[in-house]
């Protein structure tokens, strides 16, 4: 195989990825707010429920969540699965993730002084207003490290999709590699991730410079 | 009028009865500083006037309006849409300003009345501009709160509570957290607020603060009013824990 | 605001996935989805273009020719192939797939090629038998045949047992690599694997002369679907008379091996 078509294919291998990397993101980022909530209920049921499901999800290999989400709706229903496999790897990785998300959030808002809280109530400010206007800003900011290593493990964590037959960019080195019986592909592929990640860390320094108007 | 009044308070935490039967008056344009030692429950009554704290027993009563009311001999608080027209008539000045880091000085002021009492925006800002004026923080509308000293965060937070309009303005010793150096600066904006006849309700351990400008001084002692009068009475009175307590404080 | 639009975008997402979902779980008649390891040259691989091929896949597409199905190449994570067998998402197993010791767990088409499991050594090893075996480190792949005869008491347990040291790896490409690196003594797989793998390294390996066992492959059809299976058998035994199935064989240098036959 020639070197371009190398690149070509692993190119093709890391839209992928970054595909798995972009879905995963946009449904964990509000899904790990929502198992926030759940957790921080004042109702005990809930968040017990919410605190389970979420120490699971943490609990147990991201690669064995994929194989339950894919082969679950055969194995329970009976259902044919045809053209899940895609799907199933954004739902497994973005409750994963969201999960990961949740405790992150938790932290930060637990983080933030009471007195603020205090501050908003006095000022009337509503229960939504306080946690958008006040709550949320300061939370991001001090989340945003912990977010930034969370999303470069996902960044690295999509190779996974191979334990279901999603054929991503590792995997493909894999495969380039067997066919060539060389370790080229490995290599570029590793340039691949790395470069994405340096892009991603930008990115995120990015936001840290936007948010350190305050301390 | 009298704007505010609290009547028969009663709060314990756990087996621990922080206030016990407390009763409190303010008139229109008064000013009433409340001293005494730590842990006398001065604090927990201001949290209390407040709603920071809910009361186990008592009456609350803004403007004549309740608050709080003993309804067959249990205290039951106003429905929230009521409580939320009292709590428009009083605002809370904090020990630790409790400013928004995230936001500008002026934001600060301003977000409240453009946001929560939805008024002019035009106007809500001219009207901060004046507060910072007489704050003396003119040149710090767009200053965060992190690049001031605590002084000047102090009196942030005062002008953020000056511009809801507040009928009653609490403050939470508003001078513990500073250095010495900074506590006089904030002192002359209370007092300057005190001769525009602000009706204001002072927790402060500044016992020289509280002769000059009060009207009525209450000593709390283990949760009862132990001495309450004008501040000749209470400054100059015979009972055995004041003089104990100013003791100690000249020492 | 910003927040709303992320959510309706979400919200958007979502529903295009669940349409996407929908449509597909309708499985079209003529399709035929075969799952393979895209890492198993000569039966399946990807070559020079990037795309996948072998003899297998080829063979499996003159077969959906004459039947007139559209033929789905599935690369799959071997171990996995029995949960997406049965699941649905692929219709057989086609993949120098190994009978014996599995034959009551698929339908299987009649036998096609005729394998042997085999050990690779450097040549420079100095080891010419099972024998010197004895004490050395041996890989095999995991889940493979090989592996499955080297751990049944009836196959090569015995032999295994003398072995130093039995390693799994995942696949022959690294085995390979630890195979030069002297990290493993020997191989155990597939003789077609073994014959693809020196052919493309050159002589620095040998493989020795004796065989571990001599096994056939067939395509794993799910149990009970005998129907699909006949139709395949049906097309094998055409595509044997009219030359095509030789010709493959030919052009993967599997003729040796072939033992494709009909009643």
């Amino acid at each position: 195989m020639s070197f371009e078509v190398m690149l070509e294919q692993l190119s093709s291998g890391m839209l992928k990825s970054m595909m798995i990397f972009f879905l995963t993101l946009i449904f964990s980022l509000p899904l790990g707010m929502v198992m926030c909530f759940g957790r921080m209920s004042k109702n005990k049921i809930i968040s017990g429920i919410t605190g389970f499901i979420i120490s699971i999800l943490r609990g147990t290999p991201l690669m064995l969540q994929l194989m339950v989400v894919y082969f679950f709706p055969y194995y329970l229903f009976g259902w044919s699965i045809g053209g899940w496999r895609f799907p199933a790897i954004i739902v497994g990785f973005s409750i994963n993730y969201a999960a990961y998300f949740a405790e992150i959030y938790r932290s930060g808002i637990e983080a933030i002084p009471k007195g603020q809280h205090e501050a908003a109530h006095i000022l009337l400010y509503s229960k939504p207003q306080e946690f958008f206007k006040i709550t949320l800003p300061q939370v991001i900011k001090i989340i945003l490290p912990a977010m930034t290593n969370e999303i470069i493990t996902l960044v690295k964590d999509t190779s996974l999709a191979f334990s279901i037959s999603y054929i991503e960019l590792f995997n493909l080195a894999q495969q380039i590699a067997a066919a060539n019986t060389t370790m080229i592909p490995f290599v570029v592929a590793a340039i691949f991730y790395y470069v994405f990640n340096l892009i991603v860390s930008v990115v995120m320094r990015g936001f840290e410079k936007k948010l350190s108007y305050y301390d | 009028m009298e704007y505010l009044s609290m009547k028969n308070i009663k709060k314990s935490f756990g087996d621990l009865e922080v206030l016990k039967d407390i009763s409190l008056h303010v008139n229109e344009g008064e000013v009433v500083s409340i001293i005494g030692p730590s842990g006398s429950g001065k604090s927990t009554l201001l949290r209390i006037a407040t709603m920071l704290e809910t009361l186990d027993y008592g009456e609350i009563h803004y403007l004549g309006e309740a608050a709080v009311e003993i309804v067959d001999g249990f205290s039951v608080y106003a429905k929230a849409k009521k409580l939320r027209e009292i709590k428009n008539n009083f605002g809370l000045v904090f020990q630790n300003f409790n400013l928004f880091p995230h936001y500008s000085v002026l934001k600060n002021i301003t977000d409240a009345p453009i946001n929560v009492q939805k008024r002019n925006k035009k106007e809500v800002m001219a009207e901060a501009m004046e507060l910072l004026e007489k704050m003396g923080l003119s040149d710090k509308a767009d200053y965060y709160p992190s690049q001031l000293s605590g002084g000047q965060q102090q009196r942030v937070a005062i002008a953020r509570a000056l511009a809801l309009n507040p009928k009653v303005l609490f403050f939470d010793e508003p001078t513990s957290a500073l250095d010495p150096e900074l506590t006089s600066e904030v002192l002359k904006v209370i007092k300057s607020l005190a001769e525009q006849h602000m009706t204001m309700v002072i927790v402060t351990h500044e016992m020289n603060f509280a002769r000059n400008i009060s009207d009525k001084v209450i000593f709390m002692d283990k949760g009862v009013i132990v001495v309450e009068g004008s501040p000749e009475e209470v400054f100059n009175s015979s009972n055995e824990r004041m003089k104990e307590f100013l003791g100690k404080l000249q020492n | 605001m910003k927040l709303r639009k992320k959510l309706i975008c979400a919200i958007m997402l979502v529903g295009t996935m669940a349409m996407s979902l929908t449509g597909c779980g309708e499985k079209k008649k003529d399709t035929f989805t075969v799952g393979f390891d895209a890492e198993y040259p000569p039966y399946g691989y990807m070559d020079e273009n990037g795309e996948y091929t072998g003899f297998d896949l080829e063979l499996a597409e003159a077969v959906c020719e004459l039947n007139g199905w559209e033929l789905v190449k599935q690369p799959i994570e071997w171990s996995n192939k029995d949960n997406e067998l049965n699941s649905g998402s692929i219709d057989c197993i086609w993949n120098g797939f190994t009978i014996n010791g599995r034959e009551d767990d698929y339908e299987w088409s009649v036998p096609y090629v005729d394998n042997s499991q085999v050990i690779v050594v450097k040549a420079d090893s100095g080891i010419t038998s099972f024998d010197d075996l004895a004490g050395k480190k041996v890989g095999v792949q995991a889940a493979s045949a090989a592996l499955a005869v080297l751990s049944d008491e009836e196959g090569q347990k015995e032999l295994a047992d003398t072995f130093g040291e039995l390693t799994e790896f995942g696949d022959y490409n690294t085995a390979f690599l630890e195979l030069e690196a002297g990290a493993v003594d020997a191989i155990a797989m597939d003789i077609g694997v073994a014959d693809y793998q020196i052919g493309n390294r050159g002589d620095e390996f040998i493989i020795l002369d004796e065989h571990l066992n001599s096994e056939q492959y067939g395509i794993g059809f799910k149990l009970g679907n005998t129907e699909l299976r006949d139709e395949v058998n049906d097309a094998l035994k055409e595509l044997k008379e009219n030359g095509t199935f030789d010709e493959l064989a030919e052009k993967y240098g599997l003729s040796d091996m072939t033992c494709l036959e009909f009643e």
